[in-house]
């Protein structure tokens, strides 16, 4: 369990994305989002990602690993096929892009490719993008 | 006498191939029976229609579910744990609330006996793993 100063930066952390995500979505729609909008958002965003990290814990135990990959992420998104199909088409661009950075890697120094900080990983897994990477 | 019992085959044997081309399905007096011992108020014949129409839609979706989960253990069998997760992917099963629970609440005694392993005299307990 985090200490209660982690959380509220969290939450500091994700209303401010959220924030900039709205305000990108108001300049594209032309409206305005109220303060109190914008806060309703970043606090169902962060319980919503509660029942993520939960059901993605669930998923990867369920395939006896203790690492959540890509395949239980898109598992999450089944429940709707716009959202699978995205997410499908994110994760195959996202393992090609690393294809290509760790050929890089390889021509530049094996030396170089050490351990990555564990707090790094630990972000990897919750964006569910990088989560292939370690 | 003979000619009209053997005509009787015909309109049968009919019958059976039209029931072939439908679909396996719960008996629709069974999802009656439940649906109507849960709501406690009558019910329009039409609406147990659409509860017909919702239960066929439901297994097809458990099913498509069931497949991803068991693909996703890399398995190709159906097992419990793949419908614990779905369970607990409903919100049915919780911390809360454990399968158990759930089994002991609403399975009657000789489906409960086959899931819940129980101990009996002579220090053992059944169903053996």
């Amino acid at each position: 369990v985090a200490a209660p100063g982690s959380f509220q930066r969290l939450k500091a952390a994700v209303h401010y994305t959220v924030g900039c995500l709205c305000q990108e979505v108001a300049e594209d729609k032309d409206v305005q989002f109220s303060k109190q909008t914008i806060a309703a958002i970043s606090e169902i965003t962060f319980r919503q990602c509660d029942n993520f990290a939960k059901d993605l814990e669930m998923f990867a135990r369920h395939a006896k690993r203790s690492t959540v990959t890509t395949e239980d992420v898109k598992l999450l998104a089944r429940r709707s096929s716009s959202l699978l199909k995205y997410i499908t088409q994110k994760s195959e661009e996202i393992t090609s892009s690393n294809m290509e950075q760790k050929e890089k890697k390889k021509k530049k120094s094996s030396a170089a490719k050490g351990g990555r900080p564990s707090g790094e990983q630990e972000a990897a897994v919750t964006e569910s993008e990088d989560s292939n990477m370690a | 006498q003979r000619s009209p019992l053997r005509a009787k085959p015909v309109p049968k044997s009919s019958a059976a191939s039209q029931r072939k081309i439908r679909e396996p399905e719960v008996a629709s007096s069974l999802i009656k029976k439940i649906f109507s011992h849960y709501v406690k108020m009558p019910v329009a014949r039409d609406a147990f229609k659409i509860v017909e129409k919702c239960s066929e839609r439901y297994f097809k979706q458990l099913s498509s579910d069931l497949e991803a989960y068991t693909n996703h253990a890399g398995r190709k069998t159906v097992e419990m744990a793949d419908l614990e997760v779905l369970m607990r992917r409903q919100g049915l099963v919780t911390d809360k609330m454990p399968l158990y629970v759930l089994i002991e609440r609403y399975l009657p005694l000789e489906y409960r006996k086959l899931l819940i392993p129980v101990a009996v005299s002579g220090n053992k307990v059944i169903p053996c793993k």
